[in-house]
């Protein structure tokens, strides 16, 4: 096959190649990406829009097409069933001034605080058990743990709102015997933070550990056999070994739980039982005052500077996560 | 306009995938499917067999959703682009609305019913005249179907319906686009034991069912209930203080009753469509949003604020996870509760049934919720749709869904009938519970219910929240409610 390419170019014909020579021979001009069936090859290179078609198609009538609308619907003051009115950036400026909105950003990226660090914590370590060799029943423990995950977040929610009910729920039963008075999870703020978070550390932690413990497995077997030859325990196999080898995965994880943290939704609304985030708004998230104003105040414009609002702020963190992605994987290849 | 088209089926998709609409059955080419968006209780089911029973060509789709979700974003959805269910249940909260958007909805007006519910095998006597036919429904009892004749519009069975309950389904320009299907009515469900152990009556008047007329006359006004209340709260044992054991399960229901039985709330009838939310204030003599000013809102919200000072609820959100526990637990004693939450109550708190009882509302009737059913203006069944309305919402059917549900019919006409006075609930202490609901919902009159309700209902909620859980005070509560307000209403007529 690869004689009769040869023999194709006057290069190597010319040159031949010199029998007995030591230097390993080298075609000069082989084509490159040869179709395994030759009618094919006209069509090289476009079946791959046909392959990436339903995804597009998929993405411009529900991502693009309803972000261009809601961008369009942002400088109106918007009554779907009646009239609307271009306001300009009316919307934009009186946002900036509203006080839930500014608070629903606070309240989101508390939130988020609440239920990535913890459950970082949380799935590396059950990854870091998971991954031990001796362990039984590996696959079952494995699907186990995306159980959580399959789970309607409404149900999740519901659960997860008898639990920490305020009289008679779980959480408080259990703080009960440690002498510590009911905790009203649906009128604080902090609280009714943690207890949304839990939640959505419920969902995800599993799912996260799974990912955790793909990207352990990945780091080779023999690290950790120098590592302990050198004397390093478990600890500090896991700190010196484990750790660095998963750092681009703790990265990744970090950046899908922001986008994930951005759009908490369900968890709020039902803890509240109200689109308003409870009595001062003090678990009102972005996406939830969004529903608020667009579809329960009716306004609908507003909701929409909302959502423009809510795209530039995963934006920004899109723009640190791939700032401080690119730094990590720079560090790697040194 | 094509942004528009594009807009709505955007949102028909994603309607059709968060509810999961069927499509009309395509199985008989025979059968005509008519399509029903409800919500909890408010489409009886034996009622629907029976209906089929009759009508043995129509297929009625029932599709039960989440009720805020239902009247708002997927209604919108669904007019917007023309497509969706050809009969609506609209709660009462959303009427006001609705009612500024009669071109999604039929005029019932305008309707007719055929001959379809009066024909001779269902009860047309030789004359042409309707009769009453009976069956035996799944407990054992002879329910009366009611046949109507043909010809029947909005406005000849307008005279069966109680006058204010039937104008929160007249949009402003006159068109009839909802029928009301039951009204809430609320009255005073008390545990009879508990008022017993706190001396409010004695055992015996609680057995022998003055208990109810004794404790409905002590409280003629909210100030006398909140007494009351705080003379329950002072036979507690200290015990049951420590386990916040309160009378009433929240203080914070009482706003929402008191404001009921004014005739005003949060908008003024200027004849519109939308009505208003401004009115001129007496005192600054300037046009203002009537929430600012309208004594009828500051009287309830002081009253509310004086009972949850004086400590007579325990601040058990209705509908939370709490709540059903303390109805089982006897965490509170009274309940404010519309007709349709009896069935509510009977089903989480089984074993404390018949000790139960119904006392009259403070200040004179009240009312809670209440649905009406509508025919879209875009549905192609009209007329088997309308045919079904007006067979389904007939006073006879009504009383079979109050019998099961404990909706509280919404036509007046069978107030005074026997079935009606004469039912009594073993559950509730065999209280006559038609009566007593029945004669508060009377005394009730019209308020003009507006679009932006759900919205300020929750502002107000909010609100009081606050200041039971002590985050502020009333004055300063009071100014948030009025600065979140002026956002939620900003460009309101």
């Amino acid at each position: 096959m690869s004689h009769v390419v040869a023999g194709n170019s006057p290069a190597a014909s010319e040159k031949g190649r010199p029998k007995g020579s030591p230097t390993p021979w080298r075609p000069k001009k082989q084509k490159k990406n040869k179709p395994a069936i030759p009618g094919l090859r006209s069509l090289n290179g476009k079946w791959g829009y046909l392959f990436i078609a339903p995804f597009v198609i998929m993405f411009l009538i529900f991502g693009l097409a309803p972000v261009t609308y809601s961008t369009y619907v942002a400088f109106f003051n918007w009554d779907p069933l009646g009239g609307q009115t271009f306001i300009g950036f009316d919307n934009f400026t009186y946002l900036l001034q509203d006080d839930v909105f500014w608070q629903s950003i606070g309240n989101t990226f508390d939130i988020w605080f609440w239920s990535t660090f913890p459950q970082m914590v949380l799935s590396i370590g059950l990854a870091a058990v998971l991954r031990n060799r001796f362990l039984k029943g590996k696959t079952f423990w494995r699907t186990v743990l995306l159980v959580p995950n399959i789970t309607s977040v409404l149900a999740v929610a519901i659960i997860f709102g008898q639990l920490f009910g305020r009289d008679y729920g779980m959480v408080n039963y259990v703080l009960g015997w440690f002498g510590i008075p009911h905790i009203d999870f649906v009128e604080q703020a902090l609280p009714g933070h943690i207890a949304i978070a839990a939640m959505i550390t419920w969902r995800w932690f599993g799912y996260n550990a799974l990912i955790f413990l793909a990207s352990m497995l990945a780091i080779p077997d023999e690290l950790y056999e120098s590592a302990s030859l050198d004397g390093a325990g478990s600890w500090k196999q896991f700190r010196y070994v484990t750790l660095p080898g998963i750092r681009n995965t703790i990265t990744f994880v970090l950046i899908v739980g922001t986008i994930g943290g951005l759009q908490v939704f369900a968890e709020p609304l039902t803890l509240g039982g109200t689109t308003t985030g409870g009595d001062s708004h003090q678990f009102s998230t972005l996406t939830l005052y969004l529903y608020d104003q667009a579809f329960v105040a009716g306004h609908w414009g507003y909701g929409a500077a909302i959502g423009i609002m809510i795209t530039i702020i995963v934006l920004i963190i899109s723009g640190i996560n791939f700032l401080l992605t690119r730094q990590i994987a720079g560090g790697d290849s040194e | 306009m094509k942004l528009k088209k594009i807009a709505a089926g955007i949102a028909l998709a994603a309607l059709t995938f968060g509810v999961g609409v069927t499509a009309p059955g395509a199985a008989n080419a025979t059968t005509k499917t008519i399509t029903i968006w409800t919500f909890g209780d408010v489409i009886e089911p034996n009622l629907i067999l029976e209906y089929k029973k009759i009508h043995p060509d129509i297929q009625l789709t029932i599709k039960k959703s989440d009720l805020a979700a239902m009247n708002g974003t997927d209604m919108v959805a669904a007019c917007t682009s023309h497509t969706g269910p050809d009969i609506v249940a609209v709660e009462v909260s959303y009427s006001g609305k609705w009612r500024s958007y009669p071109r999604c909805f039929t005029d019932l007006k305008t309707m007719r019913t055929s001959a379809a519910n009066a024909d001779a095998t269902n009860g047309t006597d030789k004359n042409g005249h309707a009769v009453k036919v009976s069956y035996v429904d799944a407990t054992g009892k002879t329910v009366l179907v009611g046949t109507v004749p043909a010809g029947q519009s909005a406005t000849t069975i307008k005279p069966n319906y109680l006058s204010w309950r039937w104008a929160q389904g007249v949009g402003h320009d006159g068109s009839v686009i909802g029928i009301p299907t039951d009204v809430g009515g609320l009255e005073v469900l008390y545990r009879t034991d508990l008022m017993v152990k706190a001396g409010l009556i004695t055992a015996a008047q609680s057995k022998n069912g003055t208990g109810r007329d004794i404790l409905g006359k002590s409280w003629p006004t909210w100030d006398k209930f909140i007494a009351q209340g705080q003379k329950y709260m002072s036979k507690l044992s200290a015990a049951d203080k420590k386990k916040g054991v309160g009378f009433m399960d929240n203080a914070g229901a009482i706003f929402a009753a008191m404001l009921q039985q004014g005739t005003t709330k949060y908008y003024n009838d200027n004849g519109t469509d939308s009505g208003t939310i401004f009115g001129v204030n007496p005192k600054t003599k300037k046009k203002e949003p009537l929430y600012s000013w309208n004594p009828n809102i500051k009287a309830a919200w002081d009253t509310t604020i004086k009972a949850t000072k004086a400590g007579i609820g325990t601040k058990t959100a209705q509908f939370s996870p709490d709540w059903p526990v303390g109805m089982n637990t006897g965490k509170f004693a009274a309940i404010l509760a519309p007709a349709w939450m009896m069935d509510y109550v009977k089903q989480q708190a089984p074993l404390t049934s018949g000790k139960w009882d119904v006392a009259d509302l403070p200040g004179g009737g009240g009312n809670q919720g209440g649905t009406q059913l509508g025919i879209t203006s875009y549905s192609n069944m009209k007329q088997d749709a309308w045919d079904f309305l007006a067979w389904y919402l007939a006073p006879e059917q009504q009383l079979q869904v109050f019998r099961t549900y404990g909706l509280f019919p919404s036509t007046k006409s069978i107030y005074n009938d026997a079935s009606v006075t004469g039912f009594v609930d073993p559950f509730f202490n065999n209280a006559p519970v038609g009566k007593i609901y029945s004669q508060g919902i009377l005394k009730l009159k019209p308020i003009f219910e507006g679009e932006l309700n759900p919205a300020i209902d929750l502002a107000f909620g909010g609100g009081l929240t606050r200041v039971a859980a002590g985050k502020m005070t009333s004055a300063k509560s009071w100014a948030q409610v009025m600065k979140d307000l002026a956002t939620a209403t900003r460009g309101a007529n």
